[in-house]
């Protein structure tokens, strides 16, 4: 039989457990039972002692080194982690997930990319397990944490309120009747059986609901408890003083994180930020630096250009590499974004009719937000963290939010997103630029002319022309919206 | 449609027709936490800010300015008057006959046709909204040029632009429901209209609505002038719900495509825009729409109501022409 605090840690049993376990004090002695657990692990490699955790706190670690590598390392071997999977580790697991909890609600901020990177293990640590768990110890389990999660018989969508906000799950993937979510197979049989003609309602229910939709809710609210956790925890610690431990296992996650974080994304060159390249930026872009109309303004300066911006500077290739970055690991104190990002973005602001910042001085802090560091006039090292760097919007979310924006052209019909417009069309320019090159007998000079002609690029995002300034908005304003029927 | 009121004709309107006391209870309960705009020259809501402590205050206001337009905010605010400290906000669906992708009048604004179409599908709506999602408390508003359904069911106010774009795409049938269902390595083929339940249920219902009310002047980005064709040949299936043929003729392929441009012209059928925007203002239920000349009214069964004889006030019927 498994535990269900195998997969949920914030079950009564897993609390159980750390209240039986107790004392902070010993998270660093070795642990005998531990280490007997994880050598006797299914597969697990033994080649290297540096693989074996030998008390708690090595193991919390071990978790999150876990997921890094599963995540960036090409040579990832999941034998370096069997033990992990191994269902004798339970009460062991629990204390760690616990210390882990603790020590990232202590050190980080609950929008800081450490708490994003906890949660997401969190949840890719149950869905292996289950895959290592026989079907019907799956099922069985999975039905046992439901019923806990969900009190009353019945969840109503509006439960998951949080989870379909994060977009974790959408609301037509679901099959609801009367607002509630229908899991249960008895209660599918009794709503629908009348209608099903010409097939197996069962089958049907098997199909259409069984365990697969059951586990993704299962998984995701446990991701959401964790949030919530690690945010109770974030909180408290403002108020009563942290266990010098905790502190100290923060350090460490602290210090695996940004090095793994270096190592992975520098590898592939991901890091290093590049000059912007105004000819590369799609057609939304280009009209949103041309300044927008009062209906689509605030959106198109803080929520599309800002992103956008920032991301094309710093780190165009975020969708590719899956990582969670922020923006000091490319930017460490902060000139470029100080000097070249939000010059290009406070221009564009004003260059709106009316001038963004006139009407709505207070968008200046909803765009340090938005780049990761809080509701502040500036971004400060300090308070990076306090919010999380966005991602520019998808093509699709444009389309509803800022529909005369959207002005698609050729290579709009290959992506999804503003900023992959712009790595593919870069790709493309400079490629063009190649080959002119290589055609080219005076091989300075045209690399003269092409620095010359980015600057005249930067310059011209700065500077339009008057004439090709364009009037994009003919309907209401978002924010200050109304209704002219 | 009517010509725009003068006035004097919103003067009278004012004066003698309409009373404070009308306004729907939903507005009247919390009314100090809205804030209030409105135009006065026809050009647009520019007199923002605005809010009123009592029936009294806003009933004094539009007798003594009678306003070409009137809205109150759909958000609940602690500081209406600076929109700030927003509490919640109804959801929002916002149905213009004008603007539906699929009309069968070709009217180049609003007519009779139209409006009845832009009912239909508002009913369609209100059916998934109770149905399907449970939500209660939900207002039907003749706008004047169309419908707004106001949601202000506690368990969706206080939800984020996010959720409510998922909840506008269940709702129009813009999402394509998968066909390919498996358990345990196998798949399986299930076609929407096998699935008597659920979003594709709502998928399927739109869907239908949409291929039969096609007219050849719709431009679909995707799907041929021959395909177009074969689709307007077979649709009769669809009257007698015979998808498998319907499907069959035109062919699996094709069919996909078809399923596909029409998710994306679903989500045309409501104003996204509205719906996403927690601060939105919208025209206040009793007001006069000036434009039209015709009154915004909320709208008790939605089956029976016809606009122009129950949203016509007096003084059009008394113009000398
Ligand atoms: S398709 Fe995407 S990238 Fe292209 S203009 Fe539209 S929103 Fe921008
Ligand atoms: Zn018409």
């Amino acid at each position: 039989m498994v535990s269900v605090a195998f997969l949920n840690p914030l079950s009564d049993k897993a609390e159980q457990i750390v209240r039986d376990i107790g004392d902070l004090s010993k998270i660093y002695d070795k642990n005998s039972d531990l280490i007997h657990a994880v050598d006797t692990s299914k597969s697990q490699s033994m080649s290297d002692n540096q693989n074996i955790p030998e008390n708690y706190v090595e193991l919390a670690i071990k978790r999150m080194e876990w997921y890094i590598k599963k995540k960036n390392d090409k040579n990832y071997n999941y034998k370096d982690y069997a033990f992990l999977f191994n269902r004798e580790i339970t009460r062991f697991d629990v204390v760690a997930f616990f210390i882990l909890a603790q020590a990232i609600g202590i050190k980080f901020n609950s929008n800081s990319r450490e708490s994003k990177l906890f949660v997401d293990l969190q949840g890719n640590i149950i869905e292996e397990r289950l895959e290592e768990l026989s079907i019907s110890e799956r099922r069985d389990v999975c039905q046992k944490i439901l019923d806990e999660l969900i009190l009353q018989d019945n969840v109503k969508w509006t439960f998951l309120e949080e989870i379909l906000s994060s977009k974790k799950i959408s609301l037509h993937e679901l099959i609801l009747d009367k607002g509630e979510i229908i899991l249960d197979k008895e209660d599918f049989l009794e709503r629908f059986s009348d209608k099903i003609s010409h097939r197996n309602p069962e089958r049907m229910y098997e199909l259409l609901i069984g365990d697969p939709v059951k586990e993704l809710i299962m998984i995701k609210m446990i991701m959401q408890k964790t949030e919530d956790y690690v945010k109770k925890v974030n909180e408290m610690s403002q108020k009563v003083e942290p266990h010098p431990y905790l502190l100290e296992v923060g350090e460490k996650i602290s210090k695996i994180l940004s090095e793994n974080i270096k190592y992975y994304t520098t590898s592939h060159g991901g890091m290093k930020g590049f000059k912007l390249n105004s000819e590369a930026f799609p057609p939304c872009i280009k009209l949103t630096l041309n300044g927008v109309e009062s209906g689509n303004r605030n959106d198109a300066i803080v929520l599309l250009l800002t992103s956008f911006l920032s991301y094309a500077r710093l780190y165009p290739s975020i969708f590719r590499d899956n990582v969670s970055v922020k923006i000091s690991d490319v930017d460490p104190e902060l000139k470029i974004t100080q000097n070249e990002i939000l010059p290009l973005i406070y221009d564009a602001a004003q260059r709106c009719n009316p001038p963004l910042f006139d009407d709505d001085p207070q968008e200046k802090l909803n765009i340090t937000a938005k780049l990761g560091f809080g509701v502040h006039e500036l971004p400060e090292i300090k308070n990076e963290g306090e919010s999380k760097w966005y991602t520019p919007m998808s093509c699709d979310k444009i389309k509803i939010h800022l529909p005369a924006l959207c002005k698609p052209d050729k290579t709009c019909k290959k992506i999804g997103n503003p900023l992959s417009y712009y790595k593919s069309k870069s790709w493309q320019l400079n490629k063009q630029g190649d080959n002119k090159e290589k055609s080219s007998k005076d091989k300075d000079k045209n690399n003269v002319d092409k620095s010359k002609s980015d600057q005249d690029n930067v310059n011209k995002v700065i500077n339009p022309s008057p004439d090709k300034s364009v009037k994009n908005t003919k309907e209401a304003d978002t924010l200050n919206g109304s209704d002219f029927n | 449609m009517n010509e725009p009121a003068t006035l004097q004709e919103r003067r009278r309107y004012y004066r003698e027709e309409w009373n404070v006391k009308k306004l729907p209870d939903f507005i009247k309960e919390g009314m100090e936490q809205r804030e209030f705009g409105f135009d006065h020259l026809g050009k647009g809501p520019n007199d923002r800010y605005r809010i009123f402590r009592s029936l009294e205050y806003l009933k004094r206001f539009m007798r003594y300015k009678s306003p070409f337009a009137a809205y109150c905010s759909v958000a609940f605010y602690d500081k209406p008057f600076k929109r700030a400290d927003w509490i919640k906000s109804e959801l929002i669906f916002d149905v213009d006959a004008k603007d539906i992708p699929i009309r069968t009048c070709m009217c180049d604004n609003v007519c009779e046709v139209c409006l009845g179409e832009a009912k239909e599908i508002v009913s369609g709506l209100i059916d998934t909204l109770k149905g399907d999602l449970g939500l209660k408390d939900i207002h039907v508003i003749y706008s004047g040029r169309g419908y707004h359904l106001r949601v202000l069911d506690e368990t969706v106010m206080k939800m984020d632009s996010d959720i409510r774009a998922q909840i506008l795409k269940y709702l129009v049938g813009s999402e394509v429901p998968r066909s390919e269902y498996g358990t345990e390595g196998e798949k399986y083929q299930l076609e929407h209209f096998s699935i008597p339940f659920g979003y594709p249920k709502v998928f399927t219902q739109r869907f239908k609505y949409a291929v039969l009310h096609l007219t050849p002047n719709i431009e679909m980005e995707n799907i041929s002038p021959a395909l177009f064709k074969k689709v307007l040949k077979n649709r009769t299936y669809l009257l007698t719900d015979e998808w498998g043929l319907f499907r069959k003729n035109i062919g699996p392929i094709n069919y996909k495509k078809l399923v596909k441009e029409i998710g994306a012209l679903n989500m045309g059928l409501v104003d996204a825009k509205v719906s996403i925007d927690l601060k939105r203002i919208l025209r206040l239920p009793t007001s006069l729409h000036s434009k039209v000349s015709m009154k915004c009214m909320e709208v008790q069964n939605i089956e029976k109501f016809d606009p122009f004889k129950e949203a016509v006030p007096k003084f059009v019927y008394e113009r000398d022409d």
